[in-house]
Order: C-alpha cells, then structure tokens, then sequence
C-alpha cells in the first residue's frame, strides 16, 4: 500500500493524536481506507456555555494537504457567531495559506502546511470560548452573543443537554 | 376669406370627432362590451409607464413560464437572464437551452420573485402553501439533529455502564496499535467513552441542580 504525502502526513497526525491526546479531543479517520475524512469529538471549554458539551465535527482534507486546509463542520447543532449554520466552522487557521484580501487576517493565522489537525482542534476550542465577532458566520448567533448575552447562554446549554439526549 | 368660412366648420367637426374618439376610447366604463375589448390594443399609447413595465413583466413571466415547462431543470434565473439579454425573445432564448449555450447570470443579476398571479385561484394558493409548510417542516426536522446517544449508538452502552460502573472504569485507552483494526476499535472507544462521560456528568449536574431548587424551595416554605 503506496501512500502520498497526504495519508502519509495524516496517518501520522493520527498517530500522535492517539498516543497523545490533547485534553477533550478525540479525532482519528472514520475509516482508515480514507485517511481524507476524519471525524472528531470535542469537548465544551469549561466556564463557557458549551460546557459539559461533546460535540461531533468532521474534517474533510483536499489531496494537497497539508499545502491546504481542510474543512471542518460540526455535525450536531452549534450555535455560534462562527460557525455557519450548516456548521461549517469559519476560523481563521482554517483558510488557505497567504494573506487575507479584506486584511482582516495575517499571514500567521491563517493556514500553512507547519499547523495540524491538534492545532485546528484546539482553535477551535478556544473560539467556542472566545467567538470573534468581527466576521461573523452566523448572524443571528452573533448579534443574540453581542446584544443578549444571557439569552445566548441559555439557548446553547439547552442544546448542549439536548445533544446529549437529556 | 372663403377660406376661412370653410375652414371652420371643418375644424369644428374635426375637433368634435376627437373628441368623441378620444372620450369613447378612455373614458367609457366596462358597460360597454366593444370598448372593454378594445381598450387593451387601443389604449397602449395612454398606459403609464408603470402600466408598461407590468404588463412587460407579466409577458416576460409567460415567456419564463413556457420555457420552464419545456426544461424544467434549467433555473429561473438563467432564463431570466438570457430573455433579458437577448430582447426577450422566446425562440432564440429556447434554441440557446438546447445548444447549450446558455450563460450562468452574475450574481449581482436579481430578478423579481415569480408573482403569484390573480390567475391562481385561493384553492391553489392553499394547496402552494401547504406544500410550502410541510417542506419547511421536513426541512426542519432534517435539520435538528439526533442527540449523540442516538447518533452513536450507546443507549446499550449507557444502560450497561449504569448498571455496573465498576467495570466501566475509563481503562486508560491509548497508545498506538500496530495493527489497523484495533487501532480503530480503540479509537471508537474512546470516543464513546467520552460521550458517556459527558452525558453522566451532565445528568449528575443536572439532578444537583434539581437537588439545590428542591431544597430552596422547601428552605423558603419552613
């Protein structure tokens, strides 16, 4: 079995992953025939509404990573400023390598083939706890965290219970 | 001077005659069954221009209309585009479809919603909406999601690790398998596990809050 440098790159991000898990994440292929499509587990950042949460995502990986970014939607609901609402997750560290056109982001944030799946995922955790308004994925999430903050809170812990069958 | 003397009368007439025409032609009311019928290609030259652009719009809507019906997958828009950039004609906008040659619109190219046109009776309009409401339901109900136990599986896990928590102590998965399939029925394990573990601690959490409104309320009645 020939692997190119994609499988490879992530067969062994796995590995690392599984020997060293970073706390509240859980992520590996759905199948190993298909090292491109992972699925991942990521818990809710304590002291955050999302807290006590598990929440499902996958990532899709082009044939050119790690030169380009995956894509990562969560799978269950999240209602977040930056996450759309198909759950499509919109950081940052997840868009294509370079300088951003509307200057909102450096070259540093963005991808570049020295990031990984453990770095995505832990971005991701900390905008679950820090959502960034600037440019927001989801509006009416967005404006709900901006104007009603409370609001905001209760809607994503009833969803958290929901999701977990509660 | 005879001239002159001919010339009136004649004016007269000719002033009388358009006037008659013209207040037969816009001012008579629909009791009239010939001027309902002719006012539509009689009264072109009077419609406002708003009354233009309607009625413009009601033709280019029959036209999309038509064109739908012969291809039904090619979308609104599109047609749209291609009457309006070929001066609306139908035929030539029909035999672009079929070539193939139609051009995708620019986004920034919004064409009016479709009217609901008074032709459609209430009935219709009845059976649209309901159609309309129960796709929305199921689109609704697509988009909630199942909870994590339904999605994964675990109602069996989660009942058999109610029952005995001791040998459901979190062994302490990890490290990396040599061999493929184990590497991936650990994976799943874990993955369980730690949606096990979210939903008893959340079910704990839950039933100390209960606990803590409980004893509120019954510190507030003593």
């Amino acid at each position: 079995m020939s692997l190119n440098v994609a499988q490879r790159r992530l067969l062994q991000e796995y590995r690392s992953l599984t020997n060293n898990p970073p706390e509240g994440i859980t992520a590996g292929p759905i199948s190993e025939d298909d090292l491109l499509h992972w699925e991942c587990l990521i818990q809710g950042p304590e002291g955050t509404p999302f807290e006590g949460g598990v929440f499902p995502a996958e990532l899709k990986f082009p044939n050119d990573y790690p030169h380009m970014p995956p894509s990562m939607k969560f799978l269950g609901d999240v209602f977040h400023p930056n996450v759309y609402p198909s759950g499509l997750v919109c950081i940052s560290i997840l868009h294509p390598p370079g300088d951003d056109p509307n200057h909102y982001e450096t070259a540093s944030e963005r991808w570049s083939p020295i990031q990984s799946v453990e770095k995505i995922l832990l971005s991701v955790m900390s905008m679950l706890a820090e959502p960034n308004d600037e440019s927001p994925a989801n509006v009416e999430a967005a404006k709900m965290w901006r104007e009603r903050r409370s609001e905001y809170e209760a809607r994503v812990k009833a969803s958290v219970r929901a999701s977990l069958g509660l | 001077m005879a001239e002159e003397e001919i010339n009136l009368p004649s004016l007269v007439i000719v002033l009388l005659v358009t006037g008659l025409a013209v207040r037969y032609f816009f001012f008579s009311g629909g009791g009239n069954g010939a001027s309902a019928t002719n006012r539509q290609p009689g009264g072109g030259a009077a419609l406002s221009p708003e009354e233009l652009q309607r009625r413009r719009q009601r033709e280019r809507e029959a036209a999309v209309e038509t064109i739908q019906q012969m291809f039904p997958q090619v979308d609104r828009r599109t047609i749209l585009w291609d009457l309006q950039r070929h001066g609306g004609n139908l035929q030539a906008t029909t035999e672009r479809i079929l070539a193939g040659r139609t051009e995708t619109p620019p986004i920034t190219f919004q064409p009016p919603p479709p009217p609901i046109s008074p032709e459609t009776t209430a009935a219709q309009q009845q059976q649209q909406q309901q159609q309309q409401q129960s796709a929305s339901a199921t689109k609704s109900t697509e988009k909630t999601h199942p909870d994590l136990i339904t999605r994964y599986n675990l109602k069996d896990k989660l009942a058999s690790t109610e029952a005995e928590p001791a040998t459901a102590a979190p062994s302490k998965t990890g490290g990396w398998s040599s061999n493929r399939e184990e590497r991936q029925s650990l994976l799943q394990k874990r993955r369980d596990q730690m949606i096990i573990e979210a939903r008893k601690k959340m079910e704990a959490k839950i039933a100390a809050e209960k606990a803590a409104a409980e004893a509120a309320a019954s510190g507030g009645n003593n």
